[in-house]
């Protein structure tokens, strides 16, 4: 009888081992517990925005399939409800998506929440070192990696050849004193007599491109000591780039001062300009408002000279002639740090398949994979594929500005900050202060308490 | 006639009407089932310190009134009430003056100009929201904007005028979008309610001699008083937690801490912020005003049933 | 019988001109469906849509997810009408025309629930829908659609059938039917415009609904309209938006609406009413 019960029990224990070594993820996949059995399986990986193109998507799909076996379920999601989203549904493990992107200005608040899994043992299979470490930043907490960087974008100037020609300024400014007087000097000039025309039109509640000049003179809006986090506006360093700002709206640009970080290519365009009307006749609305913008790379696409395509679609066609781009020119001789744009990716802590997602992320940092972002103008999270954005002014610029490109505060209410629009708030009266200092302090004392995680 | 229900005092038999509870028992069922859980967690939540790690699986704190108390003494949330109020009844009266206005015209012109008129103003309640505030912003933008452009054609300054950067402008604005929205279901409700009223009783009315104000006043009036009453108090109710309408037009201008009302920043609390213990909070702070300004019409409702 | 009065003049170019006025921005989306971006975004707006086209709606069409969300929406309007008019007319019936125990707090707490803000609840819905598995399913978001409608729907109902004197129930029953015949042959028709009413507020409030469904309609599969409506207008990181497309979805949104209004709004306006009165 004793024995019975002891081979039982010898068998149930043997059972619950093997049971046990069985659900912690599949066969293969060496140390970093990364599964390739996928038959039968379905994970789901979410996608914000149209950025990454169908050709890539179909690639991962393909490539899953052949790694795995599994079928990869691609689902996109909005830019303007993720945050709700993946509120909702990370915590539940029945509808969680199993690797998700997101804003790399978001991930801090849910790494820190604890939504993704820890994938620090992937970390240098996935590019280590060579990996955007500003991004890596934003997905880490105390020292172990939640998310990594999904593909970067970045801010550069767009300006008109002609109209800069025209005022009197032959050369791009190569400091960032430069550019602000060459601006300023612009918006003075006025060349063609547009009224409300700006040097540099930057729009009051801008504060992505306007933190440039925080940026570049060493300042920031926040910083962290001992896990606790304090905003700085009032810190000498951040009032040069304020006081900086303050010419600017006062001096260069006539945006209106509650303009956001939108659609600023449609004033560097000519495509209004009524055929006839004299350019000293200020009662004709003439497109072409600024001699200057600044905005993420990809406005490209949409300056140039208006044209009809084949379809009856509108064209832009660049001409190098009347257009041009430079990355802001810091005071050092380097780029001058911009708002880094772009996302971050994570697997979801209450995934069913962790196994079959790290899979999926070695396809998405493999050197193939990098490339194709690349070649399709999204850079690449990985330093040694950033020759794979090309050489054209584009990508150059791209690559420039991107180099010291900085993030915003990687605090875990920093969600809370952009939500409330508060930062907004702050710059829509920089060019109207007449006490700089008290507005930064005043407003530090709302951002601080924000900061913190509750 | 009156308006009043008059009880059916048919004697009841032995039977302690089963029937009404049985009627209800539907509607009873399905708003417990999808409304009880959600009202509850709010209750809850607004109780607790919660916010996104709370979410995430963290526990939540219980902190009794605390959040109740740190809004009553938070003057930004007073501000935003008072705004929400002001917003609220300036276009609740508005749209039932104007709906009503157009549900009388409605049964005063001809069957081809009434369906011409119901069928725009439908199309008008029909748009959805998303595509009709694109339209509004659209042709209220300050730089390619149709109201501009036909201003400044009419030689008024109104050349890129920006609508929306002044709050007092922007209300306006969403105060006209927001009416336009509401006065067709106003209109449509008062005008179900007045085929109601029997033509040939106010035929006859005339005929005595009766007029039109009078008509009005005196037959129609009592008769849709409670169709009336209703609609103003949904418009009072939808106009204090405006929301959509706000929102989509702080997306395209404005500073967002003085457009906020209610609706938004309670939005801004939970969607944006993930601080849900506040903006639960907030909720059930708007549910009591709500609860508040309908006083009245809860009072005379219930004397009326009495009598 | 009816002589051409000068007031009904007036009043009908009154009608005309505010149905111009009300029409308009539905009338600039309709032209802006036909015409393209091009024309779109100049500073100079077109007010007629010569030489548009086409174009736009079949872009849309393409697309292939026009027609998947078009049948969600369908189904749970139509689920969420029927069911809701059905059950708040049996509830209105119940409160206005019975007296029982409870009938205040009932009337109370309808008229209650309808007044807590919705913007804070998405994240209970999701919970609550998620646990019973509801999750991307007609019925799951019929029910909080019904949820919501139905109080709403109590009351107008309540309204109508306040106004309708009993006396005239009780006349029909002196004429010799029961009561149950006497309110469905007199009662019920006069109330057919409450129920339209009604029934085109469900309508549209379950055709237009945003916010819920984004929570609750997780997988594109599922989607209703505004969601899908939502995907045309967010401008992603390399195209910018396309108005005229946005323009042409709307439209193609809105169009089911009036088509149900269209076969719905005769009832509106039937003359029974002198009928029930002069009998």
């Amino acid at each position: 009888m004793k024995r019975k019960i002891a081979v039982a029990t010898a068998v149930a224990l043997a059972s619950a081992l093997v049971l046990a070594g069985c659900s912690t993820g599949g066969s293969t996949g060496g140390s970093t517990g990364a599964s390739t059995d996928g038959k039968g399986k379905t994970i789901t990986l979410w996608l914000v925005g149209s950025d990454t193109p169908d050709k890539l998507r179909s690639y991962l799909i393909s490539e899953f399939h052949k790694e795995t076996k599994g079928t990869l379920k691609i689902e996109q999601q909005d830019w303007s409800d993720i945050v709700t989203k993946l509120t909702t549904t990370l915590p539940d493990k029945n509808n969680t998506p199993d690797v998700t992107e997101m804003g790399n200005t978001q991930s801090p608040t849910f790494t820190n929440v604890g939504a993704f899994l820890d994938i620090s043992d992937m970390y240098s299979e996935l590019g280590g070192s060579k990996l955007l470490q500003s991004f890596v930043d934003a997905g880490k907490v105390n020292g172990k990696n939640y998310t990594l960087p999904y593909y970067f974008g970045s801010r550069y100037v767009f300006y008109r050849k002609d109209v800069w020609a025209k005022a009197g300024i032959t050369s791009v400014p190569t400091t960032l004193d430069e550019f602000n007087k060459d601006v300023a000097t612009i918006a003075a000039a006025n060349p063609d007599k547009i009224s409300n025309f700006s040097g540099l039109y930057l729009g009051g509640q801008d504060w992505r491109d306007g933190i440039s000049w925080i940026f570049a003179n060493g300042g920031n809006i926040a910083s962290e000591k001992n896990g606790k986090w304090t905003a700085t506006l009032d810190d000498p360093k951040t009032m040069v780039g304020l006081k900086q700002l303050q010419a600017i709206y006062q001096n260069a640009s006539k945006a209106p001062n509650d303009a956001k970080d939108s659609n600023q290519y449609i004033y560097v365009n000519d495509d209004d300009a009524i055929p006839g009307a004299t350019a000293s006749d200020p009662s004709t609305p003439v497109s072409l408002s600024a001699a200057t913008i600044m905005a993420p790379g990809w406005a490209h696409w949409s300056i140039g000279t208006k044209g009809t395509g084949a379809d009856g679609k509108v064209t832009r066609t660049w001409d190098d002639n009347i257009f041009g781009v430079f990355p802001l020119p810091g005071n050092d001789g380097k780029p001058a740090p911009v708002f880094a744009g772009g996302s971050n990716i994570g697997i979801s802590a209450k995934s069913k398949n962790p196994g079959l997602a790290k899979t999926l992320l070695k396809i998405i940092f493999s050197k193939t994979y990098q490339t194709m972002l690349g070649q399709n103008g999204l850079g690449p999270a990985n330093s040694d594929d950033t020759s794979s954005l090309g050489t054209d002014e584009f990508a150059t610029a791209l690559i420039q500005s991107a180099e010291n490109s900085k993030l915003t505060p990687a605090a875990p209410g920093w969600a809370s900050v952009e939500a409330s629009n508060v930062l907004e708030e702050f710059f829509s009266k920089i060019g109207t202060s007449t006490d700089l200092a008290a507005l930064a302090k005043e407003y530090d004392a709302k951002i601080t308490p924000m900061l913190n995680s509750k | 006639m009156t308006a009043a229900t008059t009880r059916l005092t048919v004697p009841r038999r032995r039977r302690r009407s089963f029937a009404p509870y049985a009627l209800l028992i539907p509607s009873v069922v399905v708003m417990v089932l999808a409304m009880g859980y959600p009202l509850v967690w709010q209750l809850i939540t607004s109780l607790q310190q919660f916010g996104l790690a709370q979410q995430f699986g963290q526990p939540a704190p219980f902190v009794g009134l605390d959040n109740y108390i740190r809004l009553a003494t938070d003057p930004y949330l007073w501000t935003v009430v008072g705004r929400s109020l002001l917003f609220c009844f300036v276009t609740a009266a508005v749209t039932m003056l104007i709906g009503t206005l157009l549900a009388l015209l409605m049964r005063a012109v001809p069957a081809a100009v009434r369906i011409i008129l119901q069928i725009t103003l439908l199309l008008a309640w029909a748009m959805p929201v998303v595509a009709a505030m694109t339209v509004w912003t659209w042709l209220f933008d300050w730089r390619r904007g149709v109201v501009n452009w036909l201003l400044t054609a009419m030689g008024l300054p109104f050349q890129q005028h920006n609508w929306l950067q002044n709050p007092l402008s922007f209300f306006a604005v969403a105060s006209i979008i927001v009416i336009w929205m509401s006065v067709p279901f106003v209109a449509f409700s008062i005008f179900a309610g007045l085929t109601q009223v029997p033509e040939d009783v106010l035929e006859a009315a005339e005929m005595d001699g009766a007029t039109a104000s009078q008509r009005f006043w005196r037959i129609t009036v009592p008769i849709i008083r409670p169709v009336i009453s209703i609609v103003l108090l949904l418009q009072v109710i939808w106009d204090l937690r405006v929301f959509t309408q706000i929102k989509l037009l702080q997306d395209s201008g404005s500073i967002a801490s003085e457009t906020n009302l209610l609706g938004t920043y309670i939005y801004q609390l939970g969607a944006g912020s993930s601080d849900f213990g506040t903006a639960s909070a907030v909720s059930i702070f708007v549910l009591i005003l709500t609860i508040a300004l309908s006083g009245f019409y809860i009072r005379s409702m219930l004397k009326e049933d009495a009598a | 019988m009816k002589r051409v009065r000068p007031a009904r003049v007036i009043l009908s170019i009154v009608g005309i001109v505010v149905a111009l006025v009300w029409f308009f921005p539905v009338y600039w989306m309709l032209n802006s469906s036909f015409l393209s971006n091009v024309v779109l975004t100049s500073s100079t707006p077109t007010f007629f849509p010569l030489g548009g086209n086409f174009d736009n709606f079949a872009t849309v069409f393409q697309g292939g997810t026009f027609l998947p969300a078009l049948g969600m929406s369908v189904v749970i309007a139509l689920v969420v009408v029927a069911v809701c008019l059905l059950f708040a007319f049996l509830a209105a019936v119940a409160i206005s025309r019975f007296r029982f125990r409870g009938r205040t707090s009932f009337v109370l707490t309808i008229l209650f629930v309808q007044m807590l803000p919705a913007e804070g609840l998405f994240i209970a819905q999701y919970k609550l829908m998620s646990s019973v598995n509801l999750l991307n399913t007609v019925l799951g978001i019929s029910i909080l659609y019904i949820a919501a409608v139905v109080p709403f729907t109590i009351w107008m109902l309540r309204g109508f059938v306040a106004g309708i004197p009993a006396d005239l129930e009780e006349a029909a029953m002196v004429d010799g039917l029961s009561r149950t015949q006497a309110f469905l042959r007199i009662t019920f028709p006069l109330l057919a415009p409450g129920l339209v009413a009604s029934g085109v507020y469900a309508f549209l409030q379950s055709w237009n609904e945003f916010t819920v469904a984004l929570v609750v309609l997780q997988d594109q599969s599922s989607e209703t309209l505004p969601l899908w409506l939502r995907g045309f207008i967010q401008a992603s990181a390399s195209k910018a938006i396309d108005w005229g497309q946005v323009m042409a979805a709307s439209t193609l949104v809105a169009i089911p609406v009036i088509i149900f209004f269209l076969l719905v709004q005769g009832r509106m306006t039937s003359g029974l009413v002198g009928g029930a009165v002069k009998g």
